[in-house]
């Protein structure tokens, strides 16, 4: 009895200090990713004077919510980077949706010469363009406004997502295209009706991920918008690079800006690691 | 053009409008300015070739500090975040309670704006207010003044993009791990196989194809990071922590040579493409072996 129970002592222990360590990662995990999200929501409750001895101090106020967001500029970039954001999202995803199923579907010089197009142009840093960019916009007259800034933001997601969205097509069979093809059904017809619903959970977890990276976006905002169309992020920055360093308030607006973000990511959290499989 | 053919093109007209108006026309632009001579005292332009390549390639800031900071930074933040997320993908794999939690705490990152994380973290490392040195004060230990040296820089730099991007690759690794098909690991289980075996011989290689896609990816963004240095550093303490987009922009706006500027985008564009023409090969093969 006795050795039986020694043995199930320490085989008992053995995977409980298992589960602790894994515990205990686990929660480090935790907070490595979650500090610097909780330093942001702290800075944002503090008082004006009360940011710099942030981890002594113990008054909380939330006025610095009630100033930011009485202040009409922020409220306008609400309303704006959602718009941006959501238009973003959906003409991205139809531009590239069909330009993947290309890819996918056929064989040849086309899509060769397509494929290759879009890998270089994925390869081509941002400040290569960025500056230049800004006289096209103008140079078409839509400098700061909605397509001055979506149409860039279309052609940064073009190459990256029609590979991605090669992926999902590649895992869907087509014999069911081929079928309703025969059945009469046009090449548009097997496109729309048939392969796009097979392809949901990919454009879902696209979208969101597309939408949270517009949402977050800088550094196009920056140089492509002005007074007109104020961008989030944007007027976010200023606060501690312009009007001093109001890192209270930077920090209410922030923590304002991440609410959506947390929606979208929470309720879609789901269909993105189902959607992601390449 | 028969039908197939005008189908195949009618699919990607509208994105390939997109791109040549907002993609290839300003890269022209600035290839075309980066041949010219555009400081302020020449309002003709004039057309100087090669040599504002040439200055470029002779400069020994981009030559000894900017392109050796470019590629270590790439291959550093890469390692990290592809050893780190692959580490988090697997935990998440397993079932255990509180792993939605531990899953939604890990995707934060992805939520807030990079320009904001920068800002955050750089308050964070602020050597008087900061929470980093007042935590090493409450150790007993010195505060260091983390942003006034190159390599302390460096490492917050890269600690910014690692937090950034970790989760990116854990998410892609997971989804990877979940549409692995489960017999491989059965047969593993009833071979009594340990669970380092089985990681080393069964995930890592059904993983591979997913990882190598992650790996190109990244490799490029990583390469041409921008906002986040601009907002810690600024590429600073004395334009050590330079990578080669912080280089093209400081050299256009700072310096006001829009043309060497470009001269150094399109330097860095050629290398990057090249770099990322030898990656896809070492990809293709990688896929091929994995069908």
């Amino acid at each position: 009895m006795a050795p039986a129970r020694s043995e199930g002592f320490f085989s008992a222990l053995a995977p409980r200090g298992k589960a602790v360590l894994f515990a205990l990662t686990a929660i480090a995990v935790c907070l490595l990713f979650a500090f610097p999200v909780f330093w942001l929501v702290l800075t944002s409750l503090r008082p004006g004077t009360g940011v710099y001895y942030v981890h002594r101090g113990t008054e909380f106020t939330i006025d610095n919510f009630h100033e930011v967001l009485s202040q009409e500029i922020v409220i306008r970039a609400l309303f704006n980077s959602f718009m941006i954001s959501t238009l973003a999202t959906v003409l991205s995803l139809g531009v590239t949706a069909t330009s993947g199923y290309m890819l996918s579907r056929f064989k040849g010089p086309i899509p060769n010469t397509w494929f290759s197009l879009i890998y270089i142009f994925r390869c081509v840093p941002y400040v290569a363009w960025v500056l230049p960019l800004y006289f096209v916009t103008q140079q078409l007259h839509i400098f700061d406004s909605y397509w001055g800034l979506l149409l860039p933001h279309i052609a940064v997601h073009i190459c990256f997502f029609s590979w991605i969205m090669k992926g999902f097509f590649d895992g869907i069979d087509p014999s069911m295209e081929y079928a309703a093809m025969i059945d009469g059904c046009s090449r548009w017809g097997a496109f729309w009706r048939v392969a796009m619903p097979a392809a949901i959970p990919g454009l879902t977890a696209l979208a969101i991920l597309c939408w949270l990276y517009t949402w977050n976006e800088f550094l196009f905002a920056l140089i492509l918008t002005a007074h007109e169309t104020p961008i989030l992020t944007v007027v976010m920055a200023q606060f501690v690079h312009e009007l001093g360093m109001e890192w209270h308030l930077m920090s209410a607006t922030a923590v304002i800006a991440l609410v959506p973000a947390l929606i979208v990511t929470l309720f879609g959290q789901r269909y993105v690691v189902r959607g992601l499989r390449i | 053009m028969n039908e197939k053919t005008r189908f195949m093109l009618a699919l990607i007209t509208p994105a390939a409008l997109v791109l040549v108006l907002f993609q290839v026309v300003p890269i022209l632009t600035g290839a075309n300015a980066s041949f010219r001579d555009w400081t302020l005292h020449d309002p003709k332009r004039t057309w100087v070739g090669l040599a504002n390549y040439i200055h470029v390639l002779r400069d020994a800031e981009f030559l000894g500090i900017v392109l050796p900071n470019t590629f270590g930074f790439m291959f550093a933040s890469v390692a990290l975040s592809l050893l780190l997320g692959l580490a988090i993908a697997l935990m998440l794999n397993r079932r255990f309670p509180g792993r939605w939690l531990v899953q939604s705490f890990v995707l934060l990152p992805l939520m807030v704006a990079p320009v904001i994380a920068a800002i955050m973290i750089r308050w964070m490392f602020n050597d008087q207010f900061g929470v980093v040195n007042a935590a090493l004060e409450g150790l007993g230990l010195a505060p260091i003044s983390w942003l006034t040296q190159r390599w302390t820089t460096f490492f917050v730099i890269l600690l910014t993009d690692v937090w950034l991007w970790t989760p990116w690759f854990a998410l892609i690794l997971l989804a990877g791990l979940q549409s692995l098909p489960p017999e491989p690991f059965e047969a593993a289980r009833i071979d009594a196989a340990s669970a380092w075996r089985t990681f080393r011989h069964i995930t890592l290689p059904m993983l591979r194809p997913v990882m190598v896609v992650c790996i190109v990816i990244r490799s490029i963004d990583a390469f041409r990071t921008f906002d986040i240095v601009w907002t810690i550093s600024g590429g600073g303490p004395a334009r050590a922590t330079e990578l080669f987009s912080l280089y093209a922009y400081v050299e256009s706006f700072q310096f006001l040579n829009l043309a060497r500027g470009s001269a150094a985008a399109v330097i860095g564009a050629i290398i990057i493409v090249v770099f990322a023409l030898l990656l896809y090969r070492i990809l293709n093969r990688f896929v091929e072996v994995s069908k």
